[in-house]
């Protein structure tokens, strides 16, 4: 009995005041990574290009790097394919896979799910494979050109080492998630909303305008969100198949970093590629963490 | 031989919602008690703190006289079948079983042998080594049943088991759970919304609403004897009927009934299979729509001030639609101030 | 009875165009892939190779270079993934099943680095590598791989501990186990496969990843991924990296299939905001 109302004072299951420094003990290391690993080298990026030394050895604010990069024409080259190269790829995902999910969403069978198996196949090629397959097909007497010649057709002018190399890889890269993302958006579409739009007389383009359209549109910008925040900043594709100059802002990164050894450089860009992508990053991070409070 | 005793247990949720207020009941040996009520009464929290799985905020729980109001569910000798039954999916019925046992370290033909008597009780001999989504509805509560006998708990505690199956399984379990429980003579509380389970399964019946307890009685007097306006309209059709007492006789627009209690306002209790009708022109109330049961029939009628009022009646051909008739209950009660202050003799 | 039998299905003119134009797109590219690593000679402008062999088999595998990048990359997928492992799922639990001072800000933070285009992330933490001596060594490598898998060694486990029923967890309680038995015995096999399959995908994840080994690790640390980046660039002989993409995709193809089953491609997009 005197045992019995000792332990009785232990807490219970949903006592959450005593289990508190737990809860925090454990997720403390992950939380310190984050934190160590990427929200300071963020702050320490924007402000080693902020308050830097001047000549005289004085430390304070600057925007000199700044004003470099943008004032050497060969940084904007650069920046300024990677923005074409971007926009091309999030034009030609949305035009390749906006028809193949509404076909999926709107569709049942075998042929369906082959197409989809394949749609999604990409995702589980690392893009070191698919950069090499790409040369082998496109390169240079690549497969291409192979079947082209035995038709007795004349060559491609091949892709690889243009910059259209890594609009190709990344487009072909980016399709399974693209997909996935945009069915999930679909998914909330209901076919009774669709089949009342039809009762009513519209027409299949008016349906698509009206009905469907206004329910994926969030989908449709956090599909192209996470791929521009993915293709902006790319590094092994560009720097495999794309020209060395002008080239994307991956491989410049990662050539000042190493090769021109000029870490503030380095970072300047790095800050330069934040700014552009911030809008796309805050709103794919707030369009997950919505869905995940759901 | 085990007595639960519950004295004035309260539960305050966070935000001060208050679950459960200052509730005591004792519940004897080998009974069965029925916690019947509507959702957020608090019986459900009540019987999760008998387990162990809500804390009290106050009060206290004995159970052979030894105080377990804040033991961890683990440690206390009782044993709960939850509504979702909540079998462990990656383990086989027999796993299921001899789980608790092992952590008793029983040897291993012991843990078998109980294993196979508690499964041949539930009527699932030879089911051992089924996976649980292999069974049934029914089974799987029976498995969770099973698993909460087997450990010979002192006390057993029913959160609605029979809330997920259909209404014939619903019937033929209730029965089965009752025999078993009888046979046993463990002592059980038994947590339902559904006033039939209650009625045919239970020895007293603790009716509740907002965390209080409306009334503690067998089933035929919670049934026949209401002694709350609530619990006369929770059990089983009611007429409740509100109206004023002056000088002896209930009065409710042209409704007339003796009633010999002092002046002022006052509900008055009807069962329909206690209102007679009796054809009259114009009558105290008008026939709105007459429906026929076959064994029976249901006569809806309206108060000429639009009051809607039920009777049950015999011969339902004897009435019709928009016919006048005359009221004459052979029991009634009558409440105030949400106490019984009156019951006619029957 | 005619009504009811089934009509000549239509023809999916759309399904098909799909079909053909993304097997063409998709499927070739590998398949030409799978071509070359068993090719010993293919000379321009044939269709079909001259001549097939596993010469280059035994040259690729007979390579020190080959065998040391893929000791490398087995290494340091396993310590990621066991780290990773070690320091997320107690995490995960914590984040699905107590309640803490910040825990939604805390746990939103994983999302952090998701609002950033990842490689100028990767040279923002280059740059305090460099201060710390961290580039090119062994170590170095690991925490930058490890930040990379932390969001899926969290969110996933998460989504499998707050999946479990708790009334599994209570019943458990009910019969005598105290909180670490209900744990292992209760909370860990129910969630098990889900956490399987991420620690699976975190492996695979890792052993592909280019990016932060290339940038952080060169010129020392040569992972498998890295030596396939100078085979091709150098291009010395085509079927080297023919063998080794065959070599090193299957495997992780059969490992990525499993753990898209197991997670759901549902959830596999709402992970990634769908």
């Amino acid at each position: 009995m005197t045992d019995t109302v000792v332990t009785a004072q232990r807490p219970l299951l949903e006592t959450s005041e005593r289990r508190r420094p737990v809860g925090l003990l454990l997720v403390a290391i992950p939380v310190f990574l984050i934190a160590w690993l990427i929200i300071w080298p963020i702050i320490n990026a924007i402000g080693r290009t902020l308050w830097r030394a001047d000549a005289n050895g004085d430390v304070g604010f600057t925007i000199a790097s700044y004003v470099k990069f943008f004032s050497d024409q060969y940084s904007v080259d650069n920046l300024a394919v990677t923005l074409w190269t971007t926009g091309m790829c999030a034009l030609f995902l949305l035009v390749i896979c906006l028809p193949i999910a509404l076909y999926l969403r709107f569709s049942a069978g075998r042929l369906p799910a082959y197409v989809q198996a394949l749609a999604i196949f990409p995702m589980f090629v690392p893009s070191i494979i698919l950069a090499y397959a790409f040369i082998r097909v496109l390169g240079p007497n690549g497969m291409a050109d192979i079947l082209l010649n035995s038709v007795g057709l004349p060559k491609i002018r091949t892709p690889y080492l243009t910059p259209w190399g890594p609009v190709i890889g990344l487009v072909w890269d980016n399709i399974p998630l693209t997909i996935l993302i945009l069915l999930s958006g679909l998914g909330g579409v209901s076919n009774q909303s669709i089949e009342a739009a039809r009762d009513v007389g519209a027409k299949r383009y008016q349906v698509f305008w009206h009905i469907i359209l206004p329910r994926i549109t969030n989908s449709i910008l956090v599909a192209l969100s996470f791929s521009i925040l993915g293709i902006f900043s790319s590094f092994t594709l560009p720097y495999l198949l794309g020209p060395a100059s002008p080239e994307m802002m991956g491989p410049f990164m990662q050539r000042t970093f190493r090769e021109v050894n000029d870490p503030i450089g380095a970072i300047t860009q790095a800050v330069i590629t934040f700014g552009f992508c911030i809008v796309f990053g805050l709103f794919y991070v707030r369009s997950v963490a919505r869905n995940q409070g759901k | 031989m085990s007595v639960l005793k519950i004295t004035d247990v309260s539960k305050v949720f966070a935000g001060n919602t208050v679950a459960v207020d200052k509730f005591s009941l004792d519940v004897a040996d080998g009974e069965l008690v029925c916690l019947l009520g509507p959702s957020g009464s608090g019986k459900s929290t009540l019987l999760r703190m008998v387990g162990g799985f809500e804390r009290p905020s106050g009060g206290v729980i004995t159970i052979d006289g030894e105080e377990i109001t804040h033991l961890s569910p683990e440690k206390r000798p009782t044993g709960m079948v939850f509504q979702s039954h909540a079998l462990w999916t990656h383990m086989n019925v027999f796993k299921n079983l001899a789980f608790g046992l092992k952590l008793r370290r029983l040897p291993a033909d012991e843990i078998k042998r109980k294993v196979e008597a508690v499964l041949e009780l539930v009527g699932l001999a030879g089911y051992g080594n089924r996976l649980t989504h292999q069974l049934s509805g029914g089974q799987q509560q029976r498995v969770a049943l099973a698993r909460s006998l087997v450990l010979e708990p002192k006390i057993l505690l029913l959160d609605e088991p029979f809330a997920s199956l259909d209404q014939h399984l619903r019937e033929r379990l209730r029965e089965e759970v009752r025999d078993i429980q009888q046979r046993l003579k463990i002592t059980t509380l038994f947590v339902t919304h559904g006033q039939d389970e209650a009625l045919s399964m239970a020895d007293r019946i603790v009716v509740m609403r907002d965390g209080r307890t409306e009334q503690i009685d067998r089933p035929d007097v919670v049934y026949r004897d209401p002694k709350t306006p609530f619990v006369a309209g929770f059990i089983g059709t009611m007429n409740l009927i509100e109206g004023t007492v002056s000088n002896g006789v209930f009065i409710r627009d042209s409704l007339r009934v003796p009633l010999p209690i002092a002046d002022g306002p006052a509900i008055l209790a009807i069962r329909p299979e206690s209102l007679d009708l009796v054809a009259a022109e114009p009558g105290m109330a008008r026939v709105h729509r007459v429906t026929d049961y076959g064994t029976h029939g249901l006569v809806d009628l309206d108060l000429p001030d639009g009051e809607r009022i039920k009777s049950m009646v015999s011969h339902p051909d004897l009435f019709k639609a928009g016919q006048g008739v005359d009221l004459n209950p052979t029991a009634i009660a009558a409440f105030r101030d949400k106490m019984q202050v009156y019951r006619s003799q029957t | 009875m005619t009504a009811l039998a089934p009509s000549r299905p239509r023809l999916d003119a759309t399904g098909i165009g799909f079909a053909i134009v993304l097997t063409i797109v998709i499927v070739l590219p590998l398949l030409v892939v799978g071509t070359w690593a068993f090719t010993e000679v293919w000379r321009y402008p044939n269709v079909v190779p001259q001549q097939f062999g596993l010469r280059f088999w035994n040259q690729t595998l007979g390579r020190a270079d080959v065998w040391s990048a893929l000791t490398l990359s087995l290494q340091l997928s396993t310590v990621v993934t066991l780290l990773s492992a070690v320091i997320c799922l107690p995490a995960a639990y914590a984040f699905a099943r107590m309640s803490f001072p910040g825990r939604n800000i805390l746990f939103f933070s994983f999302l952090a680095g998701h609002a950033f285009p990842k490689f100028g992330l990767l040279i923002a933490i280059a740059a305090i590598f460099l201060q710390l001596n961290l580039i090119g060594t062994f170590w170095g490598v690991v925490l930058i791989q490890l930040v990379g898998t932390l969001m899926f060694m969290i969110w996933i486990p998460v989504a499998a501990f707050q999946g479990v029923d708790r009334r599994m967890e209570e019943a458990a309680r009910d019969v005598g186990a105290g909180p670490f038995r209900v744990f292992w015995s209760i909370t860990l096999p129910q969630a098990a496969p889900t956490i399987f399959a991420a620690v699976l995908l975190s492996f695979v994840g890792t052993f592909y990843e280019t990016e932060g080994a290339w940038l952080i690790g060169a010129p020392g640390i040569r992972t498998m991924p890295v030596l396939m980046i100078s085979f091709i660039n150098n291009q010395m002989v085509i079927q080297y990296g023919a063998v080794l993409s065959v070599m090193l995709w299957v495997p992780s193809f059969i490992a990525l299939m499993f753990a898209r089953r197991v997670i759901g491609g549902g959830a596999f997009a709402r992970g990634f905001g769908g």
